[in-house]
């Protein structure tokens, strides 16, 4: 059986297309040609494994994926056992992973996806009015200002107190972004890590004294808005559904998704921060069938054509995102244009700066 | 036997629960996805639930119909749901958590760290109905009311409602957050000096609340029958549900509740696996459309329209307390300061049939409840047999509730069983004794375990009520079954003077007084 698997493991490495279908046949499933993976995965890529357009396309190379949802922090208090693969939607809680089962780096990183807010276009004028955003002439998306942004959160400001707030019920209480939870999802997470990184002045945060001095105004922005959603997926459903803050911290690729849904997103405006942090989806391989799946789904152009569909950017080559998104370019900044990308903290560092904004801002 | 292995699998997993909860869970689990040969066949699902989601029967029945999953609800308010997940007292015994809201979960990491996923597939903010009456007598625009003008017009005295218990209840829970949110003039997530600050404006505004019920369907049926009560603060997809109101969304900000389908951890893969097929059943558009025509809650997918009659204009979500001591310390207000108090007279069958295991078990059940007591709570024990042996009313006050406490448990422990059972002639003293209606939640509560043997009949307490003043008249009673007492002649009690009645033939006594606490 170790051998049958090191024959495995050293095919894997030639590559992966061919490696899914061995791996699919060696495991005496004799019955049908697929074979059943098992994963958990950040909950921004259910819809990708739901599509039935990808469950055809993993069929066709021999797998069946069944997954299940959950914060990528939150992953590692789940016992793995019995599954394949996790996918977190970061490359930190995903080295995290990696280090408690032993899974051998490099890890597969399919696609990735930068942050950006969402917003209806009376919020993103009346950010614009205030010097916060910059919107793009005739078109559904601009830039956030972050420093500006950040130094009205350090201010406490309200939109009352932006010109045109007035005029929108809605536009009422603190400024702020609402995001998800940084102790257990990715996207919260990786806002502390864009935004501290303003807040330090252009450098990532590593130092326990980068962590003082950046604490009390990361707690600032978690803790004004109480209870957060526990994943990406929950905040941009309740700005579909016109719940919820006027600034949502979101994935663009839950953005493109919706676009290449919809014949009308309405009044969506997409605001890309001036800097952000990018989420590198990353799979941990937990047995040699999750590896292959993870190398299928960076190399087979059918899956990467699907993740564009599904609003991700794949690695290594930006034109296909370009042109599959063209009829959406008045809403994505396509090329990333003015878009600087913060580092992301070490994963000790990060979780650090979560625990301190979740509790308050001084050291424990 | 094919289910052993699993069985023991959960034994082994869940030794630390107590033994009846084991066998419980083992005989009610009769799960498909536990016998292999019926791997792929349909599971049932065992869901601890709002009871809100009463009202989704059809669309579940489709659901089950289209997938083969069966879900099988057991209703609770979202903090003893969020206790017993806490505790691991759901491990084994429940396959999926369906809230109207998590956002008191995730306050609570113990409860928090149970749950592996969770997804929302509608959502309904709270809102006011007002009568239309009362809204032209207002003079309100509907979509321009603010809680500030709700606030005002309860404290002119122009406005009275009704709403559900937030201890007992997720509307009422999600409409306390929200009003406090709303009158603090807090511009973010409340904090512990925030909600001590609004404390006056916000006990003002409570003295307009004239009805309390453990359910939104009992609040309804009580609004109704008064007649009197201008609004209710619930769902808006309640208040949808009820003829007559204007539904109105505050526009300085809401509380949206968006019930989060939620897998957990204790279950296996295959029983989260229905749970996700479950949550992908219901957020087909096709669903969608019919939850938002059915239920008047609002769709998740962009694709589907929220129904006909619900406004779509937008409206700023307040933050929920990001604290768990921000949440429970406002709840804590509104029990034991903001509220308007209750009283109660416990008319308490000690009749000779009480004798023994009976008798222990209503002390057992009324001991336990002085633990429930709010401050302010005017509590009466009034036990009976042939007649009412003794009144004596105890007040659990601010300044020392212990001692009324005590007196409560040592009245409690005094009590004898013997005599007949006069119902009527008991009842009656309990009205006489309440007298007119003070500022107070006042109400009866009536536990018999037999029929009435002695005093007045049926027909004349039906008489004697009738002739009651319209304030007494509004007095509930909550009859208890018990024993062997006639769930018809109780439940005409109930239908009679506008109460409920509660089943502890079923249930337990401990259950039942517990339940009427929502009501008090």
């Amino acid at each position: 059986m170790r051998r049958i698997a090191g024959i495995v493991l050293a095919v894997l490495l030639i590559g992966g297309v061919v490696a899914a279908v061995v791996a699919g046949r060696d495991n005496g499933d004799q019955s049908t040609a697929t074979k059943t993976v098992r994963g958990v995965i950040g909950s921004e890529k259910a819809e990708f494994f739901a599509d039935p357009d990808v469950v055809k396309a993993l069929a066709a190379k021999g797998y069946t994926v069944r997954t299940e949802t959950s914060g990528s922090w939150a992953m590692e208090g789940l016992d793995l056992k019995g599954y394949d693969f996790a996918f977190p939607s970061s490359q930190a809680p995903a080295d995290e992973l990696a280090a408690k089962y032993k899974a051998r780096q490099p890890l597969p990183r399919p696609f990735y996806s930068p942050l950006v807010v969402v917003a209806h276009r009376n919020a993103a004028e009346v950010l614009a009015a205030g010097g916060l955003a910059t919107l793009d002439r005739g078109q559904s998306r601009g830039t956030l200002k972050m420093a500006a942004y950040l130094a009205a959160a350090d201010k406490d400001r309200t939109w009352q107190q932006l010109k045109g707030a007035e005029k929108y019920g809605e536009l009422t209480g603190t400024l702020y972004i609402a995001s998800t939870d940084p102790e257990s999802s990715n996207s919260g997470a990786l806002y502390l890590a864009a935004t501290s990184y303003v807040a330090n002045g252009g450098r990532v945060v590593a130092s326990d004294a980068d962590i003082d001095r950046t604490a009390p105004l990361m707690h600032k922005l978690v803790s004004v808005q109480g209870a957060q959603q526990p994943s990406s997926d929950a905040a941009f459903r309740d700005f579909v559904s016109g719940a919820g803050n006027p600034l949502v911290l979101v994935y663009e690729s839950q953005v493109a998704a919706l676009l290449g849904d919809q014949q009308s997103a309405g009044d969506l405006t997409v605001l890309y921060p001036d800097t952000t942090a990018n989420s590198d989806h990353t799979v941990v391989p937990l047995t040699e069938e999750g590896r292959a799946l993870g190398e299928l789904l960076s190399e087979d152009p059918v899956l990467r054509k699907l993740a564009v569909r599904h609003g991700f950017r794949p690695q290594g080559d930006a034109a296909e995102f370009v042109a599959a998104t063209a009829a959406h370019a008045a809403y994505l900044n396509q090329r990333l244009t003015g878009v600087r990308q913060a580092p992301v903290p070490t994963s000790k560092v990060l979780h650090e700066m979560a625990r301190r904004a979740r509790n308050q801002g001084d050291p424990t | 036997m094919s289910t052993g292995t699993s069985r023991r699998h959960r034994l082994a997993r869940t030794a630390a629960l107590a033994l009846a909860l084991l066998t419980a869970s083992a005989c009610t689990a009769g799960k498909s996805s536990q016998d292999p040969a019926a791997a792929s066949k349909p599971g049932t699902l065992r869901v601890l639930a709002s009871s809100e989601l009463s009202d989704m029967k059809p669309v579940l029945d489709k659901v089950e119909k289209d997938t083969g999953i069966k879900v099988r609800p057991t209703y609770m308010g979202t903090l003893d749901a969020v206790e017993l997940l806490a505790k691991g007292k759901t491990d084994g015994v429940y396959d999926a958590l369906w809230l109207s809201s998590n956002d008191y979960l995730r306050l609570r990491p113990d409860a928090a760290k149970k749950v592996v996923s969770e997804t929302s597939v509608m959502s309904s903010p709270v809102a006011i109905g007002v009568r239309a009456a009362s809204v032209a007598e207002l003079g309100w625009q509907p979509e321009q009311v603010t809680w500030s003008q709700v606030e005002e017009a309860v404290r002119d005295g122009k406005l009275t409602y009704g709403m559900t218990d937030p201890a007992r209840s997720n509307s009422g829970f999600s409409t306390l957050v929200s009003v406090a949110s709303g009158l603090s003039g807090a511009q973010s997530a409340l904090t512990d000096a925030e909600v001590t600050k609004a404390s006056p404006r916000l006990k003002e505004f409570f003295k307009g609340q004239k009805l309390t019920s453990g359910s939104s369907g009992w609040l309804a049926a009580a609004y109704e029958r008064r007649g009197t009560v201008d609004a209710l603060l619930n769902y808006e997809s309640v208040l949808k549900g009820i003829p007559g109101l204007t539904v109105i969304r505050p526009r300085d900000g809401v509380v949206t509740a968006d019930y989060p389908v939620t897998s957990l951890a204790s279950t296996d893969a295959a029983t989260r696996e229905d749970v996700r097929r479950l949550t992908e059943a219901l957020r087909t558009p096709a669903t969608q459309r019919e939850i938002t025509d059915v239920t008047h809650r609002r769709p998740v997918v962009a694709s589907v329209p929220p129904a006909a009659g619900l406004e779509t204009s937008r409206r700023r979500e307040l933050p929920f307390p990001g604290s768990r001591s921000v949440a429970d310390g406002l709840l804590d207000a509104y029990e034991n300061e903001l509220r308007r108090p209750s009283r109660t007279v416990y008319v308490l069958d000690t009749s000779g049939s009480m004798e023994g295991e009976r008798l222990s078990g209503l002390k057992r059940a009324l001991r336990g409840l002085t633990g429930d007591f709010r401050q302010r709570e005017e509590v009466t024990l009034m036990p009976f047999g042939s007649e009412v042996k003794s009144v004596r009313t105890h007040v659990v006050s601010p300044s020392d509730p212990q001692s009324g406490l005590d007196a409560i448990r040592r009245d409690t422990d005094g009590l004898v069983a013997d005599g007949d059972t006069a119902i009527y002639t008991s009842l009656e003293k309990a009205y006489e004794q309440l007298g007119a209606d003070r500022d107070t939640f006042t109400s009866i509560v009536l536990m018999t375990d037999g029929e009435n043997t002695a005093g007045a009949k049926a027909a004349e307490f039906d008489g004697f009520y009738r002739q009651l003043p319209v304030r007494q008249r509004e007095i509930p009673v909550f009859p208890i079954l018990f024993g062997d007492s006639d769930r018809s002649e109780l439940a005409h009690i109930a239908d009679l003077t506008g109460g409920r009645l509660f089943d502890a033939q079923e249930g337990s006594l401990d259950g039942a007084f517990k339940e009427i606490r929502g009501y008090q």
